[in-house]
């Protein structure tokens, strides 16, 4: 059994393991402006990262926006998972197809969309004007807003789908036997469906925070050049100054937070996961 | 009748002369090849086409070379040079660069030298753009950009890219913030070798709500819009939007303007070091250059090359503004750029 593991383990230790370990490695050297970087060891370019208030707030930043957008996707998730899952027509197969239709548009053509409607001349505003609503436009392209909106359109599928497919597997009768017992709606959802389709809701809100952690088309074509993004900074560093190693500091930095934050979540959400 | 192969010594003689023969033929049509064909790292868009039919069809088509056209950012391309520059083979045989870029290749000794020899029409080029690692292939300057129908009189100043009656209406490059650095250290006391009096310039900005798009095309569209109605870009740049219909004029400033090169150079382990100073050659032919100024209003860099006088009127500058282009201090700029981008990101746009 263990052979069957063996070619994705080692294209992976290949593909992944080693540039990481190679960028692990140039995160310790000294930036040149001549020569790209001196072979060092150093923490320099990490204390700089961490200590640095501008750098700080990128990250705070880029946290803020994951969280918000994770719990907007779950949020907004969750009824349609719902539907998808406990329908039983023909057209299930056709909706789940449906739901994936937004992956097949790449992210670039899908934030030029989004430019198109939230612009200042965009669809929004042009419509808000038309019907006397506004004035001056709204200001809503290269705003947190715009970030927001375009991401959660980017991660809306994947929490739909992973969530559909864990409420899938919850008995229907769980549901109908606390209606039976006089349990409301909202009871019915908070007390029995909530609790145990939480696995799924961890497994869809860990997907997708780690989407939204690392996202960089979204950020620089919505966010606009003053709204800074962890993924767009580490970019920047290495091609518009070539400082790889602070690049690649800033790099380990996202991932160190990412694994730390859903393993926080993993933790909170598993233990009431987990059944009594 | 028997199928049985026999072997004879004869045989096996010529199997193995054939064998041993075709690794070296096989090298030999490789090295053929290789003298033929030029990999030339280039943009994309008006630039990689221009340089297509200017120069890859043009000229090296007709002498027998196929060129390869290897598109990127020029970061990523100088990245390329002093990467491979320890290796016995790099990747490019020329490379299109921004004359901060080549003198940064050309400082850890990655370039290989452009002498007459190798490139005889460098004889022609303009004296204050002459280098000895790179041919200049064409030229411009950043200046002030501004809708004619909202500014009727031309910037006079540099001082007018933080004048209060525009607030709200100037718009800066993301892309060119070492330009717009240099703008505002000239403003406030600064020089060509010294970009830290810009932080006063760069908070001006701030306070006047100066706007920053992400993209040359994008503050096209401002310009067009009436969102902004000034800013500070190569006036080649503003030669094609006027082209295109937008109201646009260029205005060299008293103070001076900050000038744009853009070079090409070939790297010293280049595979086909010969084929990359006849492409260098090719570059500074007058055909080549005069398609440039026509396609993207850049400048001729050599002297043989003659542009009509129309043209010459909406793009070229006059002796007077010649003399008052900065010379920047490429070295300064080498060694700040992290800092210059580092600033630009926390004053202004932080």
């Amino acid at each position: 059994m263990a052979a069957l593991v063996l070619p994705a383990g080692l294209l992976v230790l290949l593909l992944l393991g080693a540039p990481m370990a190679l960028m692990a490695r140039y995160s310790f050297n000294t930036y040149d402006p001549l020569y790209l970087m001196q072979e060092a060891f150093t923490w320099a370019n990490y204390t700089k990262a961490v200590t640095d208030e501008f750098y700080r707030d990128i990250l705070f930043t880029t946290l803020w926006v994951s969280l918000l957008s994770t719990f907007i996707t779950t949020l907004l998730a969750f009824g349609p998972a719902y539907w998808l899952a406990r329908m039983e027509s023909s057209w299930k197969s056709k909706l789940t197809i449906l739901t994936l239709f937004p992956l097949l548009v790449g992210g670039v053509v899908r934030s030029a969309g989004y430019i198109a409607l939230l612009g200042n001349e965009g669809a929004i505003n042009a419509a808000l004007r038309g019907l006397g609503l506004i004035s001056h436009p709204i200001a809503m392209l290269y705003t947190p807003f715009a970030v927001v909106v375009g991401i959660v359109g980017v991660v809306l599928p994947y929490m739909v789908l992973t969530l559909a497919a864990v409420i899938e597997g919850i008995p229907r009768q769980a549901e109908e036997a606390a209606a039976n017992l006089g349990a409301r709606p909202s009871t019915v959802f908070f007390r029995v469906l909530l609790p145990l389709s939480l696995p799924g809701v961890l497994a869809g809100a860990t997907l997708v925070f780690i989407l939204c952690m690392n996202a960089y088309a979204t950020p620089v074509l919505l966010g606009g050049p003053k709204f800074h993004m962890m993924a767009p900074a580490v970019y920047d560093q290495f091609t518009r100054v070539s400082n790889w190693p602070f690049g690649a500091a800033l790099a380990f930095i996202l991932l160190v937070v990412t694994i730390l934050m859903t393993s926080i979540g993993s933790l909170l959400i598993g233990r009431r996961a987990r059944p009594a | 009748m028997t199928d049985t192969f026999r072997l004879t010594r004869r045989a096996l003689l010529a199997a193995g002369a054939g064998a041993a023969l075709t690794p070296a033929f096989s090298a030999s049509r490789l090295m053929a090849a290789e003298a033929n064909e030029v990999v030339v790292g280039t943009w994309g868009g008006d630039f990689g086409n221009t340089l297509k039919m200017a120069v890859d069809d043009a000229i090296m088509k007709p002498m027998g070379y196929t060129v390869l056209q290897e598109i990127s950012g020029p970061v990523p391309r100088r990245t390329k040079i002093l990467a491979e520059r320890m290796n016995r083979r790099g990747s490019l045989d020329v490379a299109c660069l921004a004359d901060f870029d080549t003198y940064a290749a050309s400082a850890v000794g990655a370039l290989a030298d452009v002498t007459r020899e190798r490139v005889p029409n460098s004889a022609h080029v303009l004296p204050f753009l002459r280098k000895s690692y790179a041919i200049p292939q064409i030229y411009s300057a950043h200046t002030i950009v501004y809708n004619k129908e909202m500014i009727p009189t031309p910037p006079a100043s540099i001082q007018e890219l933080w004048n209060p009656k525009y607030k709200g209406k100037i718009g800066l490059s993301d892309f060119l913030y070492t330009t717009n650095m240099a703008y505002a250290a000239m403003a406030n006391g600064g020089s060509m070798s010294d970009f830290g009096p810009a932080k006063k310039g760069l908070e001006a900005w701030k306070a006047l709500d100066a706007k920053v798009l992400a993209s040359t095309e994008a503050v096209g569209a401002a310009l067009k819009s009436g969102e902004i109605w000034m800013t500070i870009i190569a006036a080649a740049r503003g030669y094609m939007w006027s082209q295109q219909g937008i109201p646009v004029g260029w205005s060299i400033a008293e103070e001076g303007a900050f000038p744009t090169t853009y070079e090409a150079c070939v790297p010293k382990n280049a595979r086909n070091l010969d084929g990359g100073f006849v492409y260098l050659n090719a570059m500074l032919d007058p055909s080549a250059q005069t398609a440039f100024s026509k396609k993207m209003g850049y400048l001729p860099t050599v002297t043989n090359a003659k542009l009509d006088p129309d043209l010459e009127k909406l793009i070229g500058f006059t002796e007077a503004q010649q003399q008052r282009l900065w010379t920047p201090d490429l070295s300064y700029i080498m060694k700040n750029q992290a800092q210059l981008l580092d600033t630009w990101n926390r004053d202004f746009k932080g």
